[in-house]
C-alpha cells in the first residue's frame, strides 16, 4: 500500500459519503444539547412519549418520499395517501375490532392501486411527477370523501392498542417505524432489487445502458411510497382518537423536508434512509424545543424553513467547489493511489 | 515553389488576397495540465476562405471558440484589424462583426423559425422593414424553404443547419466562422452554400471554414491551416498543397502509449453483421474473427456513435447480427453486449455510488441467493477483477467520481467483464484517459478479445485504431466506405478514407420541406391551441349547469365565478412565468396569503389614504424581495426551483403566523368595494386580468423579452450560446412571478376581507393545476398566458358547479384530479405526435 503524503482523494471520498449523515447527526446532537440547556422539559420522559410517535410517523412518510425523490421524482400525493388509510381504518370498522383486519387490507390494496397509477403515469407515460401526483392526490381525496363524507369517526380500540400502546418503554409506533427503517435499509443495501434501485436513481441513463428496466423500478418507487404512507396513516388512526379526513395534509412539506435534510438530492441519486430517519427526529425535536422555550406555533414553521434552507444550502452550495476538486482530481496523473485489493 | 508544410508568411499569398483582418499569435490553452492549444499563430485575411483541417481533438473547435470569445486563451494575443483585443467575449466578438455557425446549431426548438432569428439577431436588422419580409429574405439567401411560423422542433437537422448559417450570414459579418457546415447537407444545399460563401468572400468577408473533407477544401478554400495535437502542423495556399502533403500534416502524431502485439488471425468468424441499418447509418456489414478487435473509424458524426449504440442493443436497428452462429434480436444484443459509452459521466457510471457498487451492478445475480447479495462473494469477485485490471483507488468504497478518468474507465471495464458478456462495444474507450492508463486499457481489450469475446472499438483517433485493431471499417455519412485489414490498418489509410469520402447525405429526407401546413394545422401546433378545447369545455359545462339549475348562469353566480377566477388567474399567470423558465414557484400561494396579512395592518377601516398607499407599496416591495430571493437561490446557490420555493413556502407561512396568529384586521370596505366593482355580471378586476394576460401574451410572442424568456426555458445552453443573459432572465422571471402574485393577493384580500394567516397556501396547487390545464409545458419554453386564464376559469367553474349542483365534496376532488390528469395526458400525447411524425 504505497501511500504518498498527498492523501487528498481519500478524504474527499470519505467526506462525500458521510456528508448527509454527519450533518444531520451533528445538528441533532447540537439540538439535544440546546434542549438540555434551555428547555429540559422537552426531553422529559412524558414529553418524549408524547412526541416520539409523531416523529415515528414523519419518519415513515419521509422514507416513502425518499424512495420517490431518489428516482428524481416528487410525490405530492402523500397527503391523500395518508388521509385515505386513516379514513379507511376508522370508518370501515366503525369501532368494531373484528372489521379492523379487512379495513387494513383494503387500505393497503388502495395504496397499491394509487401507487400503480402514479408510477405508471410518471414512469411509463413520462408525465411530470408534480402534475401526476397533484392529480392523483385530488383523486385520492375524492375517495376519502366518498368513504367518510369528511366527518371524523372514533378509532377502534384494537388499533388504538396496537398503534398507541407501549412496549419496553417506547410506543409501538416507534418500534414499528424502526422496523420499517431496518427493512428499508436491508432491502436497499443487501438485495438485488435494492441495489438496482439505487443504481437507477443514481444514474438512470447508465442503468438503461446496462439493460436495467428503469421504468419499472421508477414505477415501483411510487407503489412502495404509497405503502409507507398507508402504514403511517394506520398509525395515525391508532394514535389519534378522532382523526380528521385531512390528517395527511400537514405531513406533505415535512416529508420533503426530512428527505432533503437527510441529504438526498431533489434531483435524484442515492437515498439515505438512516439520515432521513434522524432528520425526522431532528425536525420533531425542533418543534418541541421551540414549543418549550415559548415560541408560538406560528414561528415554528419559520424555524423549519430556515433549517430546510440551511440543509439544502449545506448540500448544494458546497457542490460546485466539490465538483471542481473532483475535476482536478480526474485530470491528475495517477501516482498516488494504491491498487485496490 | 515552397515547402508547403511550413507555416511561414508567403509574399505571394499576401499579393493574391486581402488585408489581414484577424491575427492569432502564440495562442495556448490548457485544461488542467493538458494542452488543448499550444503556441498557435494564424493569420486570417479579408476576401478569402481559410480552411482549418485536423483530426477530432486536434484543437479546431478550441481555436474557433477562442476567436468567438467563448473560451479565453491562457497565453497569446488576438489582433483584430490591427488592434489587440484585450479580452474577447461573445459580446465583443459580435460587436466586431465575428459571426459563428456552430456544428450543433444553437436553435431553440420551442421557438418558431422567425422567433429564432429575432431573438438571436440584433433588433436593428429588423428595423425599418416588415420583420417577416426581412426574415424571409434571410431564409431565401440560404435556400431554406420552411414557413416562418413553423416551430423549429419540426425542422430536419439540415434545415436547422441552414437556419444557423442564415443567422450568421444575416449580420453581414467581417469574419464568418463555419464549423463543418455541410455535415448534414445534401449536394444541392452544399452547392448553394458554396455559392453563398463565394459571394460573401467577394464582398470582402474573411471566412474560416472548419472541415474534415479534402474534396470540399479543394472546392472552396484558398488557404489551409492544419492542426495536430493542438499545434500548428502546417499551412499554405490550397493550390500549392497536394492531398498527400495535407494527409501527412494531419496524421503522424506521436502516441505515448504502447500497444499490445496483434495475434495472427484464426479466420474463425464469431461475429458477423450483415446489412445493419438504423438511425444515421445504413447497410453496415462486417465480420469479426476470434481474437480480432474491430475498429470503427471516420470523422465524428458520421453514424459511428449510432452504430455502436445499435450494436449494444440501445437503439433499434434492422439487419442480421450473428454471434457465434446465433442470430440476435435487439433485445438479445442488449443482454449480450457490454457497452462502454463515450460519455462516462452521463451514461457510463453512477457518479455518486462507490466503485464496488458500480462494478457489481450488472452481475448481482451471480453473487446472490434468493435475491440477497452475498457480500463476501461480491467483494471477492470484484476485488479479483479490479486487481486484474489494476484499478487504482483509495478503497473499494471510494465514490467513483473521485477517480481519474483512466480508472473510471477501468471500473466500466470491470463491470463489463463481471457481467460475462458475449460482445464488448467500446465507444471512444480512451477519451479523457491519460497516457499511462491508455496502454492498460489496450492491453485489457486485447486480453478480452483473445478469450474469444468479439471487441468493437469506435475511435476518432486513427493512430489508436492502427495500433489496436486487426480490422477497421471507415464510415462516412452512415455508410461503410472502406474496410481495412492486416497491414492496411494504418493511420494514413484510415484518415485518407475518412476525409476523401465523397458520399453525401441522401436527398430524400433532407431539405425538402414537408407538405406546407395549413393555417389551421399551424394553430393546432401552436402554444395557444389548448384555448379552443378549454373554451368549449367551459361553455359546455356552463350550459349543463344552466340546464340543471337556471341560477347557475345568473348574474350573481357568473360574477362570483369570475371574481374567484380572477384571484387564481393572477397567481397562475405568475406560475406560468416560472414554468416557461422550466421551473416552478411553490411559494406563490403562501406569498399571496402573507401579503394579505401584511395588507391587513395598513389597508383597514379608518386609515388615511397615505397609510393605505404605503400598504400597497409594501406588498409590492415584499413581493420583489421574495422573487429576488427565489431567483438568486436558484441561480447562484444551486438550489433546485422546488427546493428554493419550498423553503420559501414554509418560511412565508411562518411569517404570516408571526404577524397574526388568528384572523384580524378588517380590510377597508371602500377598498373592497373598488376591487370588487362589477358591471352587471362582469367584475372589472376580471377585465383587468384578461387585459394583463393579453398584454403578457403579446410580450411573450412579439417582443424580445418574451423570446428571451422562452429561449431560456427551452434550452439554457443554446440560449447562452446565442448571447442571452441567462441568470438575469431567471431572476427577473421569479420577480415577475411574485409581482403577478401581488395582483392575486389584492383580489384575495377583497374576497376574505380580513388578515387570515391560514389562507392562501392552497393557491399554490390550484395555480399549478390552472397552468397545466391551460396547456403550458412543465419542460419550459412553451406556454400561454391566455390558456392559463382559461384554465383558472375552468377550475373555478368546476368547483362552483359541484357545490351549485348539490354534489358532494367527493366530486369536487375527483373532478379536479381528473381534469389535471386528463389535460396533462392529452397535451403530452399531442406533443409526442407532433414531434414524432
Amino acid at each position: 500500500m504505497a501511500q504518498s503524503p498527498r492523501k487528498q482523494p481519500r478524504q474527499v471520498s470519505r467526506f462525500a459519503l458521510a456528508k448527509g449523515f454527519v450533518t444531520v447527526v451533528i445538528s441533532t446532537l447540537v439540538l439535544i444539547g440546546l434542549c438540555y440547556a434551555f428547555a429540559p422539559s422537552s426531553l422529559a420522559a412524558g414529553a418524549l412519549a408524547g412526541s416520539l410517535p409523531f416523529a415515528a410517523i414523519l419518519m415513515i412518510v419521509g422514507l416513502g418520499q425518499m424512495l420517490v425523490v431518489q428516482q428524481g421524482g416528487f410525490d405530492l400525493s402523500v397527503a391523500g395517501g395518508v388521509s385515505l388509510s386513516v379514513v379507511l381504518a376508522t370508518h370501515y370498522p366503525s369501532g368494531d375490532n373484528a372489521q379492523l383486519l379487512p379495513a387494513v387490507l383494503i387500505a393497503y390494496a388502495c395504496a397499491v392501486a394509487a401507487g400503480l397509477v402514479n408510477g405508471f403515469i410518471v414512469g411509463f407515460v413520462r408525465l411530470n411527477a408534480i402534475v401526476a401526483t397533484i392529480g392523483m392526490n385530488a383523486l385520492i381525496y375524492g375517495v376519502v370523501f366518498a368513504v367518510s363524507g369528511g366527518v371524523p369517526r372514533i378509532t377502534t380500540d384494537l388499533l388504538a392498542q396496537i398503534a398507541g400502546g407501549d412496549s419496553f418503554g417506547l410506543g409501538h409506533s416507534v418500534w414499528i417505524a424502526l422496523g420499517i427503517l431496518i427493512v428499508t435499509v436491508f432491502a436497499m443495501k443487501k438485495t438485488i432489487w435494492g441495489r438496482k434501485f439505487e443504481a437507477i436513481g443514481a444514474n438512470p441513463l447508465a442503468a438503461a445502458a446496462i439493460g436495467l428496466d428503469v421504468r419499472l423500478y421508477q414505477m415501483m418507487a411510487y407503489v412502495l411510497a404509497q405503502l409507507y404512507y398507508c402504514s403511517a396513516g394506520l398509525l395515525i388512526a391508532g394514535i389519534t382518537t378522532q382523526p380528521t379526513a385531512f390528517q395527511g395534509d400537514s405531513l406533505l412539506l415535512p416529508s420533503v423536508a426530512v428527505v432533503v435534510l437527510g441529504g438526498t438530492s431533489l434531483l435524484g441519486g442515492r437515498g439515505f434512509p438512516i439520515s432521513t430517519a434522524i432528520a425526522a427526529l431532528f425536525l420533531n425535536q425542533l418543534s418541541q424545543f421551540a414549543f418549550a422555550v415559548g415560541v408560538p406555533y406560528s414561528a415554528q414553521t419559520i424555524i423549519q424553513a430556515l433549517a430546510l434552507g440551511l440543509g439544502i444550502g449545506i448540500y448544494s452550495i458546497h457542490l460546485p467547489s466539490y465538483f471542481n476538486k473532483i475535476n482536478k482530481l480526474s485530470n491528475r496523473e495517477e501516482e498516488d493511489e494504491a491498487i485496490v485489493s | 515553389m515552397r515547402d508547403t508544410s511550413v507555416g511561414v508568411e508567403n509574399e505571394q499569398g499576401m499579393a493574391t488576397s486581402g488585408a489581414v483582418i484577424l491575427k492569432l499569435s502564440g495562442i495556448s490553452k490548457f485544461y488542467a495540465r493538458i494542452a488543448a492549444l499550444t503556441d498557435v499563430s494564424v493569420t486570417f485575411r479579408t476576401g478569402e476562405v481559410h480552411a482549418i483541417l485536423g483530426e477530432n481533438g486536434a484543437g479546431k473547435s478550441t481555436m474557433m471558440n477562442v476567436i468567438a470569445g467563448a473560451i479565453r486563451p491562457d497565453l497569446g494575443t488576438i489582433e483584430f484589424e490591427g488592434r489587440v483585443v484585450a479580452s474577447m467575449s461573445p459580446e465583443t466578438a459580435a460587436s466586431l462583426g465575428i459571426a459563428i455557425s456552430y456544428q450543433h446549431p444553437a436553435i431553440l426548438d420551442d421557438l418558431s423559425v422567425l422567433e429564432n432569428l429575432r431573438v438571436s439577431l440584433p433588433a436593428a436588422l429588423f428595423a425599418g422593414n416588415a420583420p417577416r419580409a426581412v426574415a424571409q429574405a434571410m431564409l431565401d439567401q440560404v435556400g431554406l424553404t420552411v414557413p416562418l411560423q413553423a416551430r423549429s422542433e419540426s425542422l430536419t437537422v439540415a434545415q436547422k443547419q441552414l437556419l444557423e448559417i442564415a443567422k450568421a450570414l444575416a449580420i453581414r459579418p467581417k469574419v464568418l466562422i463555419l464549423d463543418e457546415p455541410t455535415a448534414s447537407l445534401d449536394q444541392d444545399a452544399t452547392d448553394m452554400l458554396f455559392a453563398r460563401i463565394r459571394e460573401v468572400v467577394k464582398a470582402g468577408t474573411s471566412v474560416i471554414y472548419i472541415t474534415h473533407r479534402l474534396a470540399e477544401l479543394r472546392q472552396i478554400a484558398h488557404r489551409v491551416t492544419v492542426l495536430r495535437d493542438g499545434r500548428l502542423a502546417g499551412s499554405g495556399l490550397v493550390e500549392e498543397v497536394s492531398d498527400q502533403d495535407l494527409l501527412g500534416m494531419i496524421v503522424g502524431r506521436t502516441l505515448g502509449s504502447a500497444f499490445p502485439p496483434k495475434p495472427d488471425s484464426t479466420g474463425d468468424i464469431n461475429l458477423s453483421v450483415t446489412g445493419l441499418t438504423g438511425q444515421n447509418f445504413s447497410g453496415v456489414s462486417f465480420t469479426v474473427a476470434r481474437g480480432e478487435i474491430l475498429g470503427v473509424a471516420g470523422v465524428a458524426g458520421n453514424g459511428q456513435a449510432e452504430l455502436m449504440r445499435a450494436l449494444a442493443g440501445l437503439q433499434p436497428s434492422k439487419g442480421d447480427v450473428r454471434l457465434g452462429g446465433q442470430s440476435l434480436s435487439n433485445h438479445d444484443m442488449l443482454k449480450q453486449a457490454a457497452f462502454m459509452p463515450s460519455d462516462r459521466h452521463a451514461e457510463g457510471l453512477a457518479g455518486g455510488l462507490t466503485i464496488r457498487e458500480n462494478a457489481a451492478i450488472s452481475a448481482l445475480d451471480k453473487f446472490s441467493s434468493f435475491g440477497i447479495v452475498n457480500r463476501k462473494a461480491e467483494m471477492a469477485q470484484v476485488t479479483d477483477v479490479f486487481r486484474a485490471l489494476a484499478v487504482k483507488a483509495p478503497s473499494m468504497e471510494a465514490a467513483v467520481k473521485s477517480l481519474s478518468g483512466g480508472n473510471q474507465q477501468k471500473v466500466v471495464m470491470a463491470r463489463a467483464l463481471l457481467s460475462e458478456p458475449g460482445l464488448i462495444v467500446a465507444d471512444e474507450p480512451t477519451q479523457g484517459v491519460d497516457v499511462g492508463a491508455r496502454s492498460e486499457i489496450y492491453r485489457i481489450l486485447r486480453e478480452v478479445s483473445s478469450r474469444g469475446i468479439p471487441v468493437i472499438v469506435n475511435s476518432s483517433d486513427a493512430a489508436e485504431l492502427e495500433g489496436l485493431c486487426d480490422k477497421v471499417i471507415v464510415m462516412s455519412r452512415g455508410q461503410v466506405v472502406e474496410t481495412l485489414t492486416g497491414h492496411d490498418v494504418d493511420e494514413a489509410r484510415i484518415v485518407a478514407a475518412a476525409v476523401s469520402a465523397l458520399t453525401h447525405v441522401d436527398r430524400a429526407e433532407n431539405l425538402h420541406p414537408k407538405a406546407r401546413a395549413s393555417g389551421w394545422r399551424h394553430f393546432l401546433q401552436s402554444d395557444n391551441a389548448p384555448a379552443v378545447p378549454l373554451s368549449l369545455v367551459i361553455v359546455l359545462l356552463a350550459l349543463y349547469g344552466f340546464s340543471q339549475n337556471s341560477h347557475f348562469l345568473s348574474s350573481f353566480n357568473v360574477g362570483n365565478i369570475l371574481m374567484l377566477a380572477t384571484a387564481l388567474g393572477f397567481i397562475a399567470l405568475g406560475q406560468t412565468v416560472a414554468m416557461l423558465l422550466a421551473g416552478i414557484d411553490l411559494s406563490v400561494g403562501p406569498l399571496a396569503g402573507f401579503l394579505v396579512v401584511v395588507a391587513s395592518f395598513f389597508i383597514t377601516e379608518g386609515q388615511s389614504p397615505e397609510v393605505m398607499a404605503l400598504g400597497f407599496a409594501l406588498m409590492l416591495g415584499l413581493a420583489v424581495v421574495v422573487g429576488m430571493v427565489n431567483g438568486l437561490l436558484i441561480r447562484f446557490a444551486s438550489f433546485t426551483p422546488i427546493a428554493a420555493t419550498l423553503a420559501m413556502y414554509i418560511g412565508l407561512q411562518g411569517c404570516s403566523f408571526i404577524l397574526r396568529d388568528s384572523p384580524g384586521g378588517y380590510i377597508d370596505s371602500n377598498v373592497v368595494a373598488w376591487i370588487t366593482w362589477q358591471i352587471g355580471p362582469l367584475p372589472v378586476a376580471f377585465v383587468v386580468l384578461v387585459l394583463v394576460a393579453l398584454a403578457a401574451e403579446h410580450l411573450l410572442r412579439n417582443r424580445r423579452i418574451g423570446w428571451q424568456l422562452r429561449a431560456t426555458g427551452s434550452n439554457e445552453d443554446s440560449a447562452r450560446r446565442i448571447g442571452l443573459r441567462i441568470d438575469r432572465t431567471f431572476v427577473a422571471g421569479y420577480v415577475v412571478s411574485a409581482l403577478l402574485t401581488v395582483l392575486g393577493a389584492v383580489m384575495l384580500m377583497a374576497q376574505i376581507g380580513v388578515g387570515d394567516p391560514a389562507q392562501g397556501s392552497n393557491y399554490t396547487l390550484a395555480s399549478i393545476t390552472a397552468v397545466v390545464l391551460g396547456g403550458t409545458s412543465l419542460r419550459g419554453g412553451r406556454g400561454t398566458f391566455i390558456g392559463t386564464v382559461l384554465g383558472a376559469i375552468l377550475l373555478t367553474e368546476v368547483l362552483n358547479a359541484v357545490s351549485f349542483l348539490g354534489l358532494s365534496q367527493t366530486y369536487q376532488y375527483v373532478f379536479q384530479g381528473a381534469l389535471i390528469l386528463v389535460a396533462a395526458l392529452i397535451y403530452a400525447t399531442v406533443r409526442e405526435r407532433s414531434t414524432v411524425k
